[in-house]
């Protein structure tokens, strides 16, 4: 038999007893599928509304007359708000607001409708609660909209007094308009917005985990030697014939997200199959790449694992999908680069999500790509790991 | 409780302590984790707010109209225009290449309207990749175009006093107050929720890693007699009680300060409502390590949770929008209530009265998850094979 073919038979011979050990242990069929799978369920679940809608809010009338009262109405027709509380004592509204019962209070002075028709300029005041920031946004936008409208029925009064026509009155209270399209996301779904990279940032964290514990377990329990002659004492090919089984497995899990993500959920996708399916491989095994750097670089268990854990719930933070990596500080910035997720998240905007030609998002292709030189940088205290094995606590 | 009680707990206690100190794995989750990531995750997102976010405009009115339109959108704290371009074309290419995330486009017939009064219509594009930049755009293309439509509005009435011009132009004034964190922070709204929850997941892993290695370690000792295994249970409560009061003292105090989170709450009222949330934490950790075989497979099984469990709190994803059945599954978690609880006390300045519930909820679950965790250890204790390792402790011998 010719060398490579010798090869690539204990390539095979790794791939057949990884196989068998993936399926002897739970860990892992829960790592490959029950987590991601649950997550992709759960978050899918939580925000299947898209966005929070019936947001509650205290109304602190001070006027009690009938303009206030539709004020009100109309605050309540809105479908992301709703009045559930109505009080004229502040502070008792505060209080509800400080037990987390609302999100707002809308405060009406008093003798709103009688100043407002003679001219004395009442103020309307809004308070939101923006510890809950994605609340607290919401409610402003349709409390600035309530005053703003607040504004203009008591100008089409005073208007149509003068006997000007609404249009006219209208265009002189608000003369320039903005007309807003929010690209890729018209509906500013949250589950659009968090889903695209949550999930897939789960996948990743788990393919780091089961990639470090599948070499970990293997140095923990002393069983290299076997793994090793297995592929023929190379340490290239132990590693090939075992990752893949792992690759593949992860696939099938990734492509069940994307069918539910952008099948089933039919979440933005403008670009192609292809440079998705491109990107859903290389992110894969790029996670794989530093999942073998992890345990190289950290070759006990434990300390694998905890540098896998680590590095895949940062990722969710610095790949700036929530806050823009725009905005961190410039140290942080050069440092999320070595986050494949910020990757994935620029790729994903740039082609799914705005269906842009993929030479525009080449450079991290390339980046995710770069993630596969990893494990040869740990080849050495990898394979001394290996070949001395000793049995840890 | 008798003297020798007492002395037995304090053996267990001490004996429960070193375990932890001789294992450098759990001294990663219980010391290092919490403590370095709060700091992490501060450097992370303590820019607090977007500013300067790129756009591009689309001039085709070039009227001096226009340019005032655009000056004061550049003027924003907010918004920075890279370039005025003319036709959409070269505007895409920009967002293309990312260096605009937003495109104004300004009318032919802007300045036209303006002085004819018609309506103008601007549109405005946005890059959907972060919604603070679709929000940076939006609120200053609306505050600029509310301004410059009033400051029209009196140009175009002639004759009257400046007073009535402003008055007609705006009947009814509003203010807003952003309560809690006034300029909208990211991180003020976000940490408080993960410095609460790094505690109980550090707890998790740390205990579980603990119990992992008492199962998995092949040393044996003499059997346990059932009597003792309250003494145990509460030397082990107090040795991570011990040590994560430092660590709340750390992350929900000097970490806010080092930050400037909002720090509503006294130390009285943080320590009396950590009180509860530990013991949660600590009988809930307790409880599950009783399921753990080895030492590593709670990293693999627990890290991820944290996601699922900083969404179902309502801090991010409102509280009023989640489905019934995750409410119900989320009171499971002493993590909802802490964050809650923490963020109403420490962010909004509630006192502890008026988290009543979330308090009282955290106390129950402290005591479920005590008798929780005494039945299972009881369980254990009878000789359930493997299981029986867990009280296999050679400090109990010697401390008569």
């Amino acid at each position: 038999m010719t060398t490579s073919g010798k090869n690539i038979q204990s390539g095979l011979e790794v791939t057949k007893r990884e196989v068998k050990r993936l399926f002897s242990n739970k860990v892992y069929l829960f790592c490959m599928f029950v987590a991601p799978l649950f997550c992709l369920l759960f978050f899918l679940s939580l925000m299947h509304k898209g966005l929070p809608t019936d947001l509650p809010l205290a109304l602190v009338d001070l006027d009690n007359s009938s303009s206030s009262g539709n004020l009100a109405r109309q605050l309540d027709t809105f479908e992301g708000t709703q009045i559930i509380f109505q009080t004229s004592d502040f502070s008792e509204a505060r209080e509800i607001m400080q037990k987390g019962e609302i999100y707002g209070i809308l405060l009406i002075p008093g003798n709103f409708a009688k100043d407002a028709v003679s001219g004395k300029q009442p103020k309307l005041s809004f308070y939101t609660n923006n510890s809950y920031l994605i609340a607290g946004s919401l409610l402003f936008r349709d409390l600035k909209t309530i005053s703003v409208l607040a504004s203009a029925s008591v100008g089409l009064q005073t208007g149509r007094a003068k006997g000007y026509t609404d249009d006219r009155i209208m265009t002189q209270l608000q003369p320039i308009v903005i007309d807003t399209h929010p690209i890729g996301n018209p509906w500013l779904n949250y589950s659009v917005y968090l889903n695209n990279i949550i999930i897939p940032g789960i996948l990743q964290l788990m393919i780091f985990c089961v990639t470090v514990y599948s070499i970990g377990i293997e140095i923990k329990e002393r069983t290299t030697r076997k793994w090793l002659r297995t592929g023929n004492n190379s340490l290239f090919i132990s590693l090939i014939g075992k990752l893949i089984p792992q690759t593949i497995l992860f696939l099938i899990c990734g492509l069940i997200i994307y069918a539910t993500l952008y099948g089933g959920m039919n979440f933005p996708f403008n670009g192609s199959i292809f440079s998705m399916l491109l990107l859903l491989f290389l992110f894969i095994i790029a996670g794989q790449a530093f999942g073998v750097f992890m345990i190289g670089v950290l070759p006990t268990l434990r300390l694998g694992l905890s540098f896998a854990c680590i590095w895949g719930m940062i990722s969710f933070s610095i790949c700036g999908f929530s806050f823009p990596v725009t905005a961190m500080y410039p140290p942080v910035q050069a440092l999320s680069n070595l986050f494949p997720l910020r990757h994935y998240f620029l790729i994903y905007v740039d082609q799914a999500l705005n269906g842009r030609e993929i030479l525009f998002s080449w450079e991290h292709y390339i980046a995710m790509t770069a993630f596969l030189i990893l494990p040869f940088l740990v080849f050495k205290p990898l394979t001394f790991a290996i070949r001395h094995a000793k049995h840890e606590l | 409780m008798n003297y020798e009680n007492m002395n037995d707990i304090i053996n267990y206690w001490k004996y429960e302590l070193k375990q932890v100190f001789k294992d450098a794995g759990v001294i990663i989750f219980f010391l290092v984790v919490p403590f370095a990531y709060p700091v992490l995750y501060g450097i992370i997102y303590n820019p607090e707010i977007v500013h300067e976010v790129p756009m591009v405009v689309v001039d085709l009115s070039h009227s001096s109209s226009s340019r005032e339109f655009i000056r004061k959108n550049d003027a924003s704290p907010e918004v920075k225009i890279v370039a005025i371009v003319t036709g959409m074309e070269e505007a895409i290419r920009m967002t293309d290449k990312k260096e605009a995330y937003g495109i104004l486009v300004i009318p032919k017939e802007f300045s036209k309207n303006l002085h004819t009064e018609r309506k103008a219509v601007v549109k405005l594009y946005c890059d959907m990749s972060s919604l603070l930049y679709y929000k940076a755009f939006l609120l200053t293309a609306t505050e600029v175009s509310l301004d410059m439509g009033k400051e029209l509005l009196i140009e175009n009435l002639p004759g009257n006093s400046s007073k009535m011009d402003e008055i007609t132009a705006n009947p009814v004034n509003h203010e807003s107050i952003a309560l809690y964190n006034p300029q909208n922070g990211f991180a003020t709204f976000l940490l408080p929720a993960i410095l609460v929850l790094v505690i109980q997941q550090t707890l998790l892993l740390g205990v579980g890693m603990l119990a992992g290695t008492r199962r998995s370690s092949r040393h044996t000792g003499p059997t346990f007699p059932e009597a003792r295994i309250s003494q145990v249970l509460w030397g082990r409560f107090f040795a991570y009680l011990t040590i994560y009061m430092i660590v709340c003292f750390w992350a929900l105090i000097v970490v806010p300060h080092l930050f400037k989170l909002p720090q509503m709450a006294s130390f009285y009222t943080i320590a009396l409502f950590a009180l509860p949330y530990l013991s949660a934490c600590i009988f809930f950790s307790m409880a599950i390590s009783c399921f753990v075989k080895s030492r590593e497979i709670p990293m693999m099984i627990f890290v991820f949770t944290s996601l699922p469990l900083l969404f179902i709190s309502g801090i991010s994803w409102p509280g009023s929008s989640i489905p019934v059945f995750w409410e119900w599954v989320s009171y499971i978690f002493p993590s909802t209530f802490g964050i809650r609880g923490f963020i109403k006390i420490n962010s909004a300045g509630a006192e502890l009265p008026l988290i009543s519930f979330e308090y009282m909820m955290l106390w129950i679950q402290a005591f479920v998850f005590f008798i929780i965790t005494f039945s299972l250890y009881q369980f254990n204790a009878r000789g359930q094979g493997l299981s029986k390792e867990h009280f296999m402790m050679t400090v109990g011998k010697k401390s008569r």
